[in-house]
């Protein structure tokens, strides 16, 4: 092949972004259509250099809107190869009517989310608002915390996409400048294993095969329409976490580095604990072992897999806490909150009857802090001793002005 | 590249083997199928084919059929052209990598799409492909109407025409803008080949979709698309409305090389009243009203107008 | 084609168009092709007609203007002469009619129930008013 490989420190100090890049070029894509927007930017910016400077061989094709940019990625997968784009925002929402058509047409995309707000007003900063927005498009979700987790977190997504028996696209989700913009220490894969583990792309139902001409993209009516959803819901439902918990595992052998469907800390004994995402998900360990020092036994529950939804994970995860706390970083409007719905409807068959508060947080890139997780976890320990749910059902944290709850 | 097929004559044209399938469901005398069987057997090449939403897609790829015997594929109303272009991104890449199934072949990127998804909703779309010099042909079928949703006006509707959008009324005419010139905004990209085209015109037609397929970076064709059910005429028809199109030049043909060299391809031995083309048309009926009557004066000086402006910039090759 | 369940088809609404490998389409005539099911070359419209054109194979000329207007690629052609109409596909649009340049036409529209062999013994003369 005509490319370079590229020599890797075992740990390199990269920003989210930059580990996103890294990880599409050691996957060699074979297509990239993408569109700028902040913050997913220097995604595509970085491979952009790659295919610059010889380490990668492919199509990069700038396109003029993330709709085209998603529109080009299906046209690119049906054609048969290995394909991949970022985006954030506005640009994720412009696409979403091409989010469906992906996932309806079965083609192993991967798309780098980098999570932020949606406008109006306008934002640039990250919360979940986009993430959210793309939870019944019948992509594979996967979320990281940090920047070795966007890193990881793209083999396991082609791995998983790409196996014959999946074949629906995937995002990767980080929280846009939290992760993106901030530079970790990263352990790297050198670039022979890390296109080992994920293997050539081997195509299926692709365009490019003339002598197996196909059609794709076809029109269903009542007839047929229920059958295709019900296929590929059913696919989500029964075909994917299996394959995840599988390339979970054979990363693991691979890099030592552990991933689960739903991440516990210090959930054994837990009393209380949060359910949150993204970089929350390391604030809020951080307050729980705090917390054990005053007394609360406090663990959190981060989701790792957003979609298909780890209904029994959780609730095995959750199964002796007696209350908990879902942080939803996203507007709701006019609804308890994804988090706070999902994980009701995890646990109302079971035994477990955990007390079950929901709290809406850091719109916009605000700041979730210690503080707050602090005062939250006691609140979840009143709760406890009571015996009840103490506050209202729906609470608003660090926002300015009078105190907002509902329900 | 590929040997071009030689196409001498219309005997020798019917030897081809269809790419296209009857048993579609397009209107009966629909010319859309004219149009793409004429496209489609202008090349022995392989075809990797898209169509945007609209009525050749809704009625050649109803589940469990298809019409298309080349690869085909359907996103929606606006990228169909964004569609086969990261079809043909992937061809480049995969041929670059020696990854091609039958490296051998040459094949043929073509997106189909109506006046709706290329003059208006898939405008942008389009324009990137054609800016960023994909390898692909973007062939309009225009019958200058939102047909498949039932006849609403779009940026290629004539003026006087009624749709259900801009319905002849009491007080109206119908449509009041002229149709956009899509072929003059298309070639100012500065793409190596666009053209008009006509199904009646079938060897102005291959010859220029010959061309279209020699070129290295995007083509633009714009086909009249006569459409007997919005157009209202009998189905039968649909070829004598073409030749009323092309012969009256209200649908000229001519073709723009690198937007620069214009060639106009056919000059009618007998050119026709303009009045005669709306005259045989439904959707123009209420123009022979005695108050708008002056509109079809109007056509007729528009129609010589741009005429002349082509013969023009023929003349001054520009 | 029969109404299968959610678990009896390919994914992602795919439909093939032939079984098995085609090696040369564009060099392969409709008969030797192994169509799918999927292919609408198997289906048929023929119910959509309310008029049909018959065939008269003593005028025609060859001139082939039938099977380049014929929106439903319903005119076969093989070895540049005219078969016939194939009434699977044909939808009695009746352009096929109007194209043809002789006199009398080689091809004219009948309703659906018309006899063939009925219609050709008694096809219309030259019209001596045409030029």
């Amino acid at each position: 092949m005509a490319f370079d490989k590229m020599e890797l420190r075992d740990i390199e100090v990269w920003d989210g972004n930059f580990a996103a890049a890294q990880a599409m070029r050691q996957c060699q894509i074979d297509v990239v259509a993408a569109y700028p927007i902040t913050p997913s930017t220097p995604i595509v910016e970085g491979y952009a250099q790659f295919l610059a400077d010889g380490y990668v061989e492919g199509e990069f094709v700038m396109v003029e809107s993330e709709h085209a940019a998603m529109s080009g990625c299906i046209g690119a997968a049906a054609a048969g190869g290995r394909v991949a784009t970022a985006t954030s925002s506005q640009g994720f929402a412009l696409m979403v009517e091409t989010l469906y058509q992906a996932s309806g047409m079965r083609l192993p995309i991967v798309l780098n989310v980098v999570n932020r707000a949606l406008a109006a007003p306008l934002n640039v900063n990250g919360d979940h608002s986009d993430m959210y927005l793309g939870r019944d498009s019948g992509w594979i979700q996967l979320d990281a915390y940090c920047p070795q987790d966007a890193y990881d977190l793209n083999f396991i997504a082609f791995k998983v996409s790409e196996d014959h028996e999946v074949r629906l696209p995937c995002m990767v989700h980080q929280d846009g400048f939290m992760t993106s913009h901030t530079a970790q220490g990263v352990h790297t894969l050198d670039d022979d294993t890390a296109y080992g583990f994920v293997g050539d792309y081997k195509p299926m139902n692709d365009m490019l095969d003339f002598e197996h001409p196909v059609t794709h993209g076809v029109q269903t009516e009542e007839d047929w329409h229920f059958e295709h959803k019900a296929r590929q819901h059913n696919d989500l439902m029964t075909k994917v976490m299996p394959k995840i918990q599988a390339a979970f595992d054979g990363f693991e052998k691979l890099s030592g580095r552990k991933y689960n469907i739903v991440e516990k800390y210090d959930m054994d004994d837990a009393d209380v604990c949060v359910v949150c995402m993204g970089t929350s998900v390391e604030t809020a360990r951080e307050v729980a072992t705090e917390m054990r020092k005053e007394g609360i036994k406090a663990g959190v529950v981060g989701i790792r897999v957003i979609r298909p939804f780890p209904f029994f994970q959780i609730a095995e995860a959750l199964k002796d806490v007696k209350a908990i706390a879902t942080l939803d970083r996203s507007s709701p409007n006019g609804a308890p909150g994804m988090l706070f719905n999902e994980i009701a409807g995890s646990l109302y068959n079971t035994p477990n009857r955990a007390l079950l508060s929901g709290y809406v947080y850091g719109l916009g890139g605000r700041d979730l802090t210690k503080a707050h997780l602090v005062s939250l976890f006691k609140e979840l320990q009143v709760n406890v001793d009571a015996g009840k749910v103490t506050t209202q059902l729906q609470q608003f944290i660090g926002v300015r002005g009078p105190k907002l709850a509902y329900l | 590249m590929s040997e071009m097929k030689n196409i001498k004559n219309l005997k020798e044209f019917s030897t081809s083997a269809d790419r296209f399938e009857g048993a579609n469901l397009l209107c009966p005398g629909c010319a859309h199928s004219i149009i793409v069987r004429e496209v489609l057997n202008a090349t022995n090449d392989d075809l990797i084919l898209s169509a945007s939403t609209g009525c050749l897609e809704v009625c050649t790829a109803v589940y469990p059929y298809t019409s298309w015997d080349a690869s085909w594929i359907h996103i929606g109303f606006e990228n169909g052209s964004t569609a086969v272009a990261g079809a043909e991104s992937m061809y480049k890449a995969l041929k670059k990598k020696g990854r091609l199934k039958q490296p051998d072949r040459n094949p043929k990127f073509v997106s189909f799409a109506g006046d709706g998804a290329s003059y208006d909703i898939g405008f942008q779309w389009i324009s990137g492909c054609m800016e960023r010099g994909h390898n692909i042909m973007h062939v309009v079928l225009d019958n200058e109407v939102y047909a498949n949703t039932g006849g609403q006006r779009s940026s290629s509707t004539p003026i006087g025409s009624s749709a259900t959008t801009s319905p002849a009324g009491r007080v109206s005419y119908g449509e009041k803008k002229n149709k956009k010139d899509m072929i003059s905004i298309m070639a100012a990209h500065g793409i190596p080949y666009a053209a008009q085209v006509a199904p009646n015109k079938w060897k102005d037609m291959v010859k220029k979709i010959q061309h279209g397929f020699s070129v290295d970076g995007p083509v633009f064709i714009n086909a009249i698309s006569p459409c007997t059910t919005e157009w209202k005429f009998d189905p039968k028809d649909t070829m004598h409305i073409t030749d009323l199109s092309t012969d009256s030049l209200v649908f000229p043909l001519y073709e723009i090389i690198d937007g620069r060299e214009l060639n106009i391809t056919y000059r009618p031995k007998n050119v026709i009243p303009v009045e005669e083309y709306l005259a045989a048309q439904g959707r123009f009926k209420h123009l022979f009203k005695d108050e708008y009557k002056y509109l079809i004066k109007e056509w007729q000086e528009r129609v010589d107008s741009n005429w002349a402006y082509l013969q023009r910039r023929e003349e001054s090759r520009v | 084609m029969a109404k299968k369940g959610w678990d009896e088809f390919e994914i992602g609404a795919m439909l093939r168009t032939f079984d098995g490998k085609i090696d040369d389409i564009a060099g392969t005539q409709q008969e030797d092709r192994a169509y799918s099911q999927s292919s609408s070359y198997t289906a048929s419209v023929a119910d959509w007609r309310l008029i049909k054109p018959i065939f008269n194979k003593d005028y025609c000329i060859d001139c082939q203007f039938c099977w380049i207007y014929c929106p439903d690629v319903s005119i076969i052609a093989r070895d540049k002469k005219l078969i016939g109409v194939d009434m699977d596909h044909c939808k009695g649009c009746g352009i096929c009619v109007e194209v043809c340049p002789t006199n009398p036409k080689s091809l004219l529209m009948f309703p659906e129930q018309a006899d063939e062999e009925t219609e050709i013994a008694s096809w219309p003369k030259k019209d001596e008013k045409e030029e």
